[in-house]
């Protein structure tokens, strides 16, 4: 919770998050803290169409986090081995780097 | 500060008192913060309070073995009110809680309630130990993160997946159901059965299906026989009806 606050990502530029985890496995934690932060109400607030699915399975497989972004960019984070700050600085880094590139093109849209 | 000052003068009729105190500034007791008088200070530097220090100091000492953590009464009850859930319910399924507006808490509160399930937030430290010792034991790896307990002395396993459909924020993790584990998949699959009665029927039918079968062959050869016979009485019935008497009583005499 205090993660989600502290890191404040602007999901505008993302169309989707789809979020598989395999919850009897030991290593988890940081994938399901992720799930948790996202749904964090700032952070839902920034963009309210973006779809948020859960896959939960039982096949023993990695931990993974898909994300499209809304101009075909696909983001993947395999969370078995890292943590939940990583995951989030680097998709926030992510989103905050097309937001800057949408916004220069509608600058020069509309000067 | 009033100063003490000697005074001496020249009538000798009348005397002034020895020390005459003088008004300097402000009085002693102000409302305003007012500085300390220089000697003061340095006489309250100088008395300052030192306290004994140990001839040896403590940390050369050899160190007490940590004492165990003081049980605290409210973790207690917590884990006495998951204890009495637990042994009173027939389903614990174990969803991850992402946060939710309480409004929409309450909604789903309302909703499971509608099917006897009860929603039962937990603390992970609270119930780990009580789950280590009962015997969901292998569902402790689940318990990381926030979750809820959803109790049922039945197993309304279709409604309740129907409800946690409608709400994205609560994933289900996996379940035990009359003392068996069950996955995600396996909560769906134990929803898709078909309910007691009807799967009572089912067995019935499958054991029955030999004997019948057995009853079935014996009973083809006569129920051909049968057969036959209606189909040449009809015949004979047909042709008779042209020509009545004799092959009526011949068929008779058969």
């Amino acid at each position: 919770e205090k993660m989600a606050s502290k890191v404040s990502v602007v999901l505008r530029p993302v169309k989707s998050i789809m979020v598989r985890f395999c919850p009897f496995e030991p290593n988890v934690e940081s994938t399901r803290k992720f799930l948790q932060c996202i749904y964090h109400k700032k952070i839902q607030a920034t963009n309210t169409n973006c779809e948020v699915t859960t896959d939960v399975r039982h096949d023993g497989s990695e931990p993974v986090v898909d994300v499209m972004f809304a101009d075909g960019d696909r983001l993947i984070m395999k969370g078995a081995h890292l943590t939940t700050g990583e995951m989030l600085t680097a998709l926030a880094s992510r989103c905050n780097a097309k937001d800057l590139k949408e916004e220069q093109k509608n600058k020069k849209k509309n000067p | 500060v009033p100063v003490p000052v000697l005074v001496l003068s020249a009538a000798p009729a009348a005397w002034l008192p020895a020390l005459q105190l003088l008004r300097r500034g402000s009085k002693a007791v102000t409302r305003h913060w007012k500085a300390m008088h220089f000697q003061r200070q340095k006489l309250l530097a100088l008395t300052e309070y030192v306290r004994p220090r140990p001839a040896v100091p403590p940390r050369c000492l050899p160190r007490r073995a940590p004492e165990g953590q003081q049980e605290d009464g409210y973790a207690r009850v917590l884990r006495r009110q998951v204890e009495q859930t637990l042994r009173g319910s027939r389903m614990v399924a174990v969803c991850q809680y992402n946060s939710l507006p309480e409004e929409d808490v309450a909604t789903l509160r309302h909703f499971l309630r509608r099917h006897n399930i009860h929603v039962h937030f937990v603390f992970n430290e609270v119930v780990r130990p009580v789950l280590a010792q009962s015997k969901y034991r292998n569902l402790l790896p689940l318990f990381v993160c926030r979750n809820i307990l959803l109790v049922s002395p039945q197993a309304p396993a279709r409604e309740m997946l129907r409800v946690l459909k409608g709400v994205p924020q609560v994933n289900l993790l996996g379940a035990c159901i009359d003392d068996t584990i069950l996955s995600r998949q396996g909560v769906e699959n134990f929803a898709r059965l078909p309910s007691l009665e009807a799967s009572q029927g089912q067995t019935v039918a499958a054991l029955s299906l030999l004997s019948s079968q057995t009853s079935s062959l014996l009973q083809r050869g006569p129920a051909h026989l049968t057969a036959l016979l209606d189909q040449h009485i009809r015949r004979l019935r047909d042709t008779g009806a042209a020509t009545e008497p004799p092959l009526g009583q011949s068929t008779g005499d058969h």
